[in-house]
């Protein structure tokens, strides 16, 4: 495929790509199940007495009670729920998903709970081991591929004996 | 999600495995099967931007989740496809199947409802029971996962 026919068709998959996030983003409230962080903030009496499932990070733990924030789209604070019946260990800093009623004074008792991170320091060793897979991934790609400038793409950087195994150009 | 460090030694083992069956599938490929297993957490680009702060430019909803389901790897996998020079149907496909070794993986973790994601969108919005197997900042996931790429490796190069 030529230089100028990949840009074109990366081009349009890219702008089907936006076009997919703007339909996901559209509908998404609708169609999930529980109420998003935009959802509770605007309308917070709607999930009285509802089975929810919330994303929060955690303020405040003592004992089996905890307080979270669940956030909007802006990562601004939503709601500040208090959660009883919270039977794992998280700090603040932490984060977690609360499975219950949700009660008219922003409380919940909670029939299940799923510790997320357990603190602030769990998030950045998922962010640390993130970018280590991340680098990892592309050194082995680069150890494979070289880019082409000239041909606006990357080509395969071993020479004929690997190429030959691979059988016809596919395309 | 699993931390990505899980997901690209997972694609790694896998389809180095695979090689040995095929002979067609050679290092390059679980090179970009593994760039493949980079795909759906592209929506971590979410971290440098929010969604609303793109939704006030764009003037339109958007969410960068999108990319982390079947339809958004697809769009992803394309677009990675045609940045090489050649071999694009081939590329399109392991870059696929290493995206959607992640999204499997990531369809195991724990959800407090009992129900996955919403990762088969767009074909459906269904979140399928999941056995909560694990969460995504447990190491434990990923030092069975480690053991296995390590053995894949060590398999390889030493006793084939």
């Amino acid at each position: 495929m030529r230089p100028a026919v990949r840009v074109v068709v990366g081009t349009l998959l890219l702008t089907t790509l936006a076009g997919l996030c703007v339909h996901y983003g559209a509908t998404y409230d609708e169609r999930w199940p529980h109420p998003t962080g935009d959802q509770l903030q605007d309308d917070p009496g709607q999930f009285t007495d509802q089975q929810v499932l919330l994303f929060g990070e955690v303020q405040t733990a003592a004992e089996d009670t905890i307080v979270i924030h669940v956030h909007d789209d802006a990562d601004d604070i939503a709601a500040e729920l208090e959660v009883t019946n919270v039977d794992k260990s998280v700090e603040p800093g932490g984060m977690v998903q609360v499975y219950g009623v949700l009660d008219s004074d922003q409380t919940m008792t909670a029939e299940k709970t799923v510790v997320v991170n357990r603190s602030d320091g769990a998030s950045t060793y998922k962010y640390v081991v993130s970018l280590a897979g991340a680098l990892l991934a592309i050194s082995y790609f680069c150890k494979h591929w070289q880019p082409l400038p000239q041909k606006l793409g990357f080509e395969p950087r071993t020479g004929r004996t690997e190429r030959d195994t691979e059988g016809p150009n596919d395309g | 999600m699993a931390d990505l460090l899980t997901h690209v030694l997972a694609a790694y083992a896998l389809f180095t495995v695979a090689s040995w069956r095929f002979e067609w599938l050679t290092k390059r490929w679980v090179a970009i099967a593994m760039i493949g297993a980079l795909l759906p957490d592209l929506n971590r680009l979410g971290l440098l931007v929010t969604d609303a702060t793109l939704e006030s430019v764009l003037g339109v909803p958007f969410s960068l989740d999108a990319m982390q389901t079947i339809g958004g790897v697809c769009l992803l996998a394309g677009v990675g496809a045609v940045v090489l020079t050649e071999r694009h149907r081939r590329a399109f496909g392991f870059l696929l199947a290493g995206a959607f070794s992640h999204l499997v993986i990531d369809g195991l973790k724990a959800y407090a409802d009992g129900a996955a994601g919403t990762w088969l969108y767009p074909i459906t919005w269904y979140r399928h029971p999941t056995p909560n197997l694990y969460v995504s900042s447990d190491p434990t996931v990923l030092v069975i996962t480690g053991i296995i790429a390590g053995s894949v490796f060590l398999y390889e190069r030493y006793w084939l």
